[in-house]
Order: C-alpha cells, then structure tokens, then sequence
C-alpha cells in the first residue's frame, strides 16, 4: 500500500517524532482480577485507594528505552462490550485473572477466547498475569494455562505468568517477557 | 530546493491552524464537547466517542485544506518535521493536530478548555448578579484546593497575556501617532481597532485605581476575553435578548441539561426516583449549565458579530500572511515581503506547470 493511500491519520502519527519507540499496550481481565492495581503497580503508584473502575485509565511507563502507553480498560459486565474500542492498533494484550476466583474460570476463558478472535488483535501477543498468588487459596498458573487451553494458541506469541500485583512479585518478569517480545518483532 | 518548499508549506499551515476556517470549528468542538471532562484520574468511556469524532473532524479539515493549498501528505509531513516546525512557539500551533492521535494530550486539552468555560461563567453569573448563588459556593460546587490554585494560575496568564497586550496596541497607537495619518487608506480599518482597544485600556485603568460602584456595567478583574462584548450598554442589552430569546424557545434543552446534570451529578438512579433535595440540587446544576451555555453562546455569536464587522474579507485560496501592519516598512520587513513575494512566485509558477 502507497503512502498516500495510508490515510492522513497515520501521517499525523508521524509528526510526534519522538525518538522513542512507544508501545500501546492493552490491559483486560474481568472486574476484579486486579487490573487497575497491576497498572498502579507498573507505574509505582500506591495500591491502597483503589475502586472498582467504570471506565478506563492510562499510564505511560519507560521501560527498557521503550515508552509503554499501557490502557487499563474497566472489566465489570457491563462494560466489557466497549472493550473491542480500544484494540486497534494495539502492539501486546495483558490479560489478567484472579487465581482464585475459580468460580470464574470458565467466565475468564470465555472472555479471553473472544478477544483472541477480535480482528484487531489477530497476531497480537498475549500476555497471561495469573495474578493474586499471594492468596492461599491461587491456583497455580500452570494449572490456569491448561483450563485455557493455551497450548492451543498458534497464531501468536503467548506467555502466561504467575504475579500478585500487590506485593508486585513477578510482575517484573512479565513485564520483560513483553519487552524481548516486542524489541523481536519490531525488528 | 525541498528546504524552501517546506518553509512556505508550513507558513501556510501555521496560517491555516490560526485562521476562522479551523479555529472556529475546533473551538466550537471542543466547547461543546469539553463539559463531561474533569481532571479525574480515571477517564470516562464517553471521552473516547468524542476523541472520534474530533480525529474526524481534523482530519476532514485538514484534507479539505491540503486540496485547496494542492499540497500532497508528503509535504505536509516534510514541513512538519522540518527544524523550521520543531521551534518551541510552532509546538503549540499544532498541539490541536497531533491531540488527534495523542489520546492524553486531548484529555489534557479538553480539561483545559472546561475549566476555561467555568472559569468565564462564573465571571458572567458574578457580574451580572453581584456574587454567585449560594448552589455555586458551597456545598454542591466546593472547589479543591488544587483546582482552585489551577484556576488562579489560569487568571493570572490571562491577566498577563492581556497586559502584554495592551502593551503592545498602545506601543503602536503611540508609534502610528507619531508616524500621522500618512497611510490612512490602508489602515483605517485596524486603526478603529486600535483606538476602541487603547479606550478600553484607559477605561480598565481607570476602573482599577477608582474602584466602580456595583451596577456599573465593567468590573475591574474581568477576563478581556468576557468584558469585551460587554462594553457597551447595547450589546449587553442584545445579549440579555439573545439569551432570552434561547431560554424561552428551547424547552427540550431545558430537559437535556437536567439531564446533563444528572449525569454530571453521577446519580445512577433515574431523576424521578431521587430523593427531593437531590432532585432540587439537579434542578440547580441544570438552571446552573443552562446559564453557563446561553451566555457563553451569546457572548460568542457578540464577538463574532464583531469579527466578522472588523475584518474585510479576505480571499480564502492564498496562504493567510500576517495581519498588514500599518507602520512604514523597516528593511527587516521589506527583505520579509521580498522573500514572500518570491514564495508566491514559485508557487504560481508550480500550479501553472502542473
């Protein structure tokens, strides 16, 4: 395709000119996986204020010369349908779930598979955060990953990851995962 | 070559971003659109419908006026990413452009731009009552402190930004004295201007060292932009019309400011299942808006008006120069016009060779 015919938009995306390579990177999950705190978590905010959210928040985080626009969209039900607004042009997904929420399993994996299929994010890596394994009662990732069925998963990138956002425990780990894979495919 | 040509591309994009053909639209966008955006952490979902429809609208804009200039995307981009664009003072011509694409820079825009709205109604509502209603200094409207040290710092650049101005017509008022009325065939139009301006300054000085009895029709701390329209008795005669006029024939926006104001007010129940006080707060954050939003339209449509009185019109194809100044033509401003004449030779002969 021409550059002509690209549309005047992505022109306007060329202006900022900034050095840095940014990153748009999309954070869902049902309501109360711990969305919202994983964001406070990257941006080294503090946890402790935190409510249900009704509609989305934005922080950008440096990271490896990489400036990560990471958008936390809000996971309660009534919400979820706005989700596939935000995926365009949308370079990693973050999925979070609650590890011990199993009641929710099948709901989460339902989610998941859905967004898996949004055209927007076909190729797209996905990033698991099996979050809250600071609770006694998490199952392990390990465990999630089989209930997802995410050896399934060959159109993409995949990586599943056992954190608690909370106490930021493998947080970081996931967070590395999402930089190597994303310096591979720019390249 | 390219060089030269990207200077006067961004000439004329730097003319087209502040002329009424995109100030009036993304102004009238953003005023209208801008009330449901608070500073907030947390971003509503409605914001991103809007931030939509405003990439739509610039980029309508934008192609509309590339077409008439007959510059390709190319261009457009190789003059915006010229050192000549990256200037500091350039950076914030084209904030509104690339807030298309900067979804935080829009936000930040739009907050802007609301506090700016309240700011000027409640100046309105200050002026014409003597002091705000009781709904809009406490209880319902108490302002945090951070929004309120936000609000003086707003003043105080619109404060400055008017004295510098002032400053300014004066200096040429004093120098066109000076000078006589030698070219003053070219320049009877901005001289009225200039005079009306300089009035208004002696007038605002007067009123900050003899401080007006209430009732008198200009208060000293007012934002220039909102005393402006009111100076004459008249025109605030025709406002109060015009605002009369509004609120007597528009029954249904009556209701779609109640409804505003219940969205605003985050009641998730519906209005009629609220309790009575709540109910009447809402009545008062609507009567609230509906004031704000009739005023600031008149006000709007005023200076318009007189805009468009002030200004001849102007043939829309050229790249807009600079307003003519009146004042005799230094060398600086000669080798200015020669350089410009020469842009507008090249173009003329690069639309006769296509």
């Amino acid at each position: 395709m021409g550059e002509a015919q690209k549309g005047l938009l992505s022109v306007i995306e060329k202006l900022k000119g900034s050095t840095e390579q940014e990153v748009r990177i999309v954070l869902l999950g049902l309501d109360n996986a711990g969305k919202t705190t994983l964001l406070k978590t990257l941006a080294s905010e503090d946890v402790n204020t935190i409510t249900p959210t009704q509609g989305f928040n934005i922080k950008s985080v440096a990271s490896h010369g990489m400036k990560l626009n990471v958008w936390d969209i809000g996971g309660q039900r009534k919400i979820r349908p706005f989700w596939k607004k935000y995926l365009e042009n949308t370079d990693l997904l973050i999925y979070v779930i609650d590890s011990a929420d199993k009641k929710r399993f099948e709901e989460t994996g339902l989610e998941l598979s859905e967004l898996i299929d949004e055209e927007n994010l076909k190729g797209v890596p996905v990033l698991i955060f099996a979050n809250k394994q600071d609770l006694a009662t998490a199952s392990p990732a390990s465990e999630i990953a089989e209930g997802l069925n995410l050896h399934t998963y060959r159109d993409r990138e995949w990586q599943i990851q056992a954190c608690s956002a909370v106490s930021g425990e493998g947080v970081q780990d996931g967070m590395n995962w999402i930089c190597n894979n994303i310096v591979n495919r720019k390249k | 070559m390219a060089e030269d040509d990207s200077e006067w591309i961004i000439e004329s994009i730097v003319g087209y971003l502040g002329s009424p053909e995109w100030v009036i639209p993304v102004t009238d966008f953003m005023e209208n659109k801008c009330t449901v955006f608070d500073d907030e952490d947390e971003n509503k979902l409605s914001y991103t419908d809007i931030h939509q429809q405003y990439k739509k609208l610039v980029e309508k804009l934008l192609e509309n006026y590339m077409q008439e200039v007959g510059i390709n995307e190319q261009q457009f981009l190789d003059a915006c990413t010229s050192p000549f664009a990256k200037s500091k003072s350039l950076q914030a011509v084209f904030q509104p452009v690339l807030a298309t694409d900067d979804f935080q820079m829009f936000r930040s825009l739009m907050v802007q731009k609301n506090t700016e709205l309240q700011l000027q109604a409640l100046r309105v509502i200050k002026e014409q009552n003597g002091a705000l209603p009781e709904c809009l200094t406490d209880g319902v409207d108490v302002m945090t402190e951070l929004q309120q040290q936000e609000m003086k710092i707003l003043e105080d650049v619109l404060k400055k930004s008017k004295e510098e101005y002032d400053e300014e017509m004066s200096r040429r008022l004093l120098i066109e004295k000076q000078m006589g009325s030698t070219s003053s065939s070219s320049s009877d139009k901005p001289n009225k201007g200039d005079e009306a301006r300089s009035a208004a300054l002696t007038s605002s000085k007067q009123s900050n060292t003899s401080k007006p009895t209430l009732g008198s029709s200009v208060q000293p701390n007012l934002l220039p932009a909102v005393r402006a329209p009111t100076k004459s008795s008249e025109s605030s005669d025709a406002n109060r019309h015009q605002a009369e006029e509004q609120s007597s024939s528009t029954e249904a926006a009556a209701e779609a400011y109640l409804e505003e104001a219940h969205r605003e007010a985050g009641f998730s129940k519906p209005y009629t299942e609220l309790s009575p006080s709540q109910q009447e707060q809402l009545q008062q954050r609507a009567a609230y808006l509906r004031q704000q939003r009739d005023k600031l339209h008149a006000l709007k449509r005023e200076k318009q008006k007189s805009r468009q009185a002030a200004e001849p019109e102007e043939p829309s194809h050229t790249p807009p120069l600079e307003p003519a100044t009146n004042l005799e033509i230094s060398a600086e401003e000669k080798k200015k016009l020669q350089k410009r004449k020469h842009l507008a030779d090249k173009l003329k002969e690069e639309v006769v060779k296509k």
